[in-house]
């Protein structure tokens, strides 16, 4: 060390730093803890305090006296799953359940052809799958605007080519149109989560089982399936978790006939300012979740999600 | 004896797995408290050496260049080159003014926030963003609910020195609805009505109704799946009163429905919704889908459909129900937390403008308030929008806003038919 020469204590200073067991672990993890803390769990714990407490609706001042009347107005009605909330809540699991199962249908046998082929085939393919990734979300989904509708290119291509007399129903907005959408914005995320568990596979197992004179089903079964678990897992929650709290896309491709909680909790919150009901509703969906994933971690831990 | 590299590898290790839970959260704490003790302290110099220039943009305080009185954050400015940034929530299309505007004020700058609702206005002024904005745009059914949560100054008639030229109905319409205590809290803008527009292709003549948006065999033209209701309450739910016959509701300074009346609205509201194509908020997703052919009837409001006539679509008519229609006006309030009040009923004023007004009209397909406005447009547009007799309004009902009393009924009826 070079005493004297103010670069040289600067460097010597930060090496020292980064010696000490404190020292590395602040600076290589605190930025992350310290973005964390801010922006997540800090909005986090005023969500649940807010979800507990009234906000007066003239003054849309926070009331500090603790109440559950934010919970009970998500059951508030006769019989009380017939609330806007639980029709938006169960509607939104359904919508992300056959998001999910749609994602995993097709990315499944796309990540075992890549696993099993790499190279050439491998980049040309993940490079398509990334593609609309250079554009931005609410393009993309702006994008199935147009062609859905009675109106819309999918309709006005059937019909042009005599295929169908009129529009089909299930090319217009809804229900349809917006797992089209989610399915579109989410596989990517299935796909690699898929092809990271698949390339850990050792693929002389199949072989094997194949020669020992189990079927390709008994195979996908008994074999790919159970050691590809954990990407199977990871993938759907990556794709799960996300399309339960759509907003853009359900908003676009529902017309508004379409009410996920996403959109409901949005409308109470510009529309009324009721954060404290949509914080208890916001909770009750990041808690089902939450229990979702503890009853996943059964099955996985972290480290397979990344694969292997 | 270990190398100088095993030694590192050993330290390495041990302080992977030597640190308590409790030690490691206390360091990344610690060394959070450092960074926001930082960023704190860095602000603070960053503000105290950029006083003069930025005052006004950061936290809306004025410079003193108006008035004298608002000095700011030690705004250096003054009359020589400071600038005085005023914060604006409203309608996308007042942009298109902002240019004039910065160029006739010395000094003024607009910082403009598009926003699609007049409640989403509200909501964020009344929940603390009032010191962060100078000016809002609510239509008139919003304005009393802004004055009554004092979130607004009166009128400053001397900065607002166009507000003889407006049409002597919305000087009435202002005494009417936006003044209390002898105080006018509001200037109309721009104006229109909400009625419906169908597709003249398909849909015959007929006696202009609600029936049709609600009642099968209005007209004869199969319409199941080809309506469109405007996704927003305070559009949709009146036009639904209006079919209903629940006019002397309307008439009042609120609307005053009885939870017995929310229920039928909602009901039929909720009849209505298998024969609907959707709900649609914004005015170019109608405009699109319309021409698109996704719908033959839809709630709108003039301008949509005067915009459609000008890009060509002859085959679209809009018509006012028999039943009445609602009718709009802008209008634009001065938020009293701001520091620039004078300068930003001076920018109120330009709104006003026979110059900005005319962008501003060619920009929405809306009239002016101003009738003097017309002049800086061409007869064409005069005929289609720029010189629209208010006398017209006459058979309408203003917009207003929901009686408190019902208000939670009235949200949550909404709610259970978007949610059917």
């Amino acid at each position: 060390m070079a005493v004297g020469d103010p670069e040289e204590t600067n460097r010597a200073a930060a090496v020292r730093l980064l010696s000490t067991r404190y020292g590395a672990l602040g600076i290589t993890t605190g930025p992350a803890l310290l973005w964390i803390a801010a922006l997540l769990l800090a909005p986090l714990t005023f969500m649940v305090v807010v979800s507990f407490l009234e906000v007066s609706p003239i003054s849309y001042e926070i009331v500090y006296e603790p109440t559950l009347a934010n919970y009970e107005g998500l059951f508030d009605s006769t019989p009380w799953w017939d609330t806007p909330f639980f029709t938006a809540i169960w509607l939104s699991y359904g919508i992300a359940t056959v998001t999910t199962l749609l994602c995993l249908t097709l990315a499944f046998p796309l990540a075992y052809l890549l696993a099993r082929r790499g190279g050439r085939t491998f980049k040309i393919i993940i490079f398509l799958v990334l593609l609309p990734f250079f554009t931005m979300y609410l393009v993309r989904a702006y994008s199935w605007v147009l062609m859905f509708g009675p109106g819309g290119v999918i309709n006005s291509t059937l019909m042009s080519v005599g295929l169908t007399d009129g529009p089909i129903e299930l090319f217009n907005y809804g229900v349809p149109a917006i797992v089209v959408g989610l399915t579109h914005a989410y596989f990517p995320y299935m796909l690699l989560t898929l092809y990271a568990s698949l390339d850990g596979l050792d693929f002389s197992l199949i072989e094997a089982a194949r020669d020992l004179g189990a079927s390709r089903v008994d195979v996908v079964r008994d074999h790919v399936v159970p050691l590809t678990l954990p990407g199977i897992i990871g993938g759907s929650l990556f794709v799960f978790v996300p399309s339960v709290g759509a907003f853009i896309t359900p908003r676009f491709l529902g017309q508004g006939k379409i009410q996920m909680i996403g959109m409901l909790i949005e409308s109470r919150v510009v529309g009324t300012y009721s954060i404290g009901y949509a914080s208890a509703a916001s909770m009750f969906v990041l808690v089902s979740i939450i229990g979702a994933m503890i009853v996943a971690f059964r099955y996985v831990t972290i480290e397979d999600l990344g694969g292997g | 004896m270990p190398s100088n590299g095993d030694r590192q590898t050993e330290s390495g290790n041990e302080s992977t797995s030597g640190i308590g839970r409790r030690a490691y959260i206390a360091g990344a704490g610690a060394t959070g408290l450092v960074a926001l003790a930082g960023c704190a302290g860095g602000g603070g110099g960053g503000g105290g050496g950029d006083g003069g220039t930025d005052s006004g943009m950061d936290d809306g305080t004025d410079s003193g260049m108006d008035d004298g009185t608002d000095s700011g954050d030690g705004g250096s400015a003054g009359d020589s080159g400071g600038t005085t940034t005023i914060n604006i929530i409203t309608w996308e299309e007042y942009a298109e003014m902002q240019e004039n505007i910065e160029s006739t004020l010395d000094g003024v700058e607009l910082n403009i926030t598009p926003s699609t609702s007049s409640t989403e206005m509200f909501a964020q002024w009344n929940s603390g963003q009032d010191e962060q904005f100078d000016i809002a745009v609510p239509n008139n059914n919003l304005v009393r609910r802004f004055m009554d949560a004092d979130l607004v100054t009166p009128i400053d008639q001397d900065a607002v020195a166009s507000f003889d030229s407006m049409y002597d109905k919305f000087q009435t319409f202002v005494d009417q609805q936006f003044t209390a205590d002898g105080e006018a809290y509001g200037v109309p803008i721009r104006f229109g009505w909400y009625g419906y527009a169908y597709d003249t292709r398909t849909v015959p003549d007929h006696e202009p109704s609600y029936d049709i948006l609600f009642e099968e065999d209005y007209v004869d033209a199969d319409l199941d799946g080809e309506i469109i209701m405007y996704d927003e309450a305070a559009k949709a739910m009146p036009a639904t009163a209006l079919y209903l016959g629940f006019e002397e509701e309307l008439q009042g300074s609120e609307m005053t429905f009885s939870t017995d009346q929310i229920d039928q609205m909602q009901q039929a509201l909720v009849d209505q919704k298998p024969r609907l194509q959707g709900y649609i908020a914004a005015d170019p997703t109608f405009i699109q889908e319309f021409q698109q052919g996704n719908f033959l009837v839809g709630q709108s409001g003039r301008n949509e459909v005067i915009q459609m006539r000008t890009e060509g679509a002859d085959w679209v008519e809009y018509v006012v129900p028999r039943e009445g229609a609602m009718a709009w006006y802008e209008t634009a309030v001065v938020s009293a937390a701001s520091d620039n009040q004078e300068t930003a009923w001076e920018v109120v004023n330009e709104f006003l403008a026979p110059q900005n007004g005319a962008a501003l009209a060619q920009a929405g397909f809306s009239p002016s308030t101003n009738p003097a406005v017309s002049e800086e447009l061409t007869q064409e547009q005069n005929d289609l929008y720029g010189s629209i007799d208010p006398a017209r309004l006459d058979g309408m009902i203003p917009f207003k806003d929901i009686a408190s009393d019902v208000e939670e009924e009235y949200v949550s009826a909404w709610e259970e038919v978007k949610a059917a």
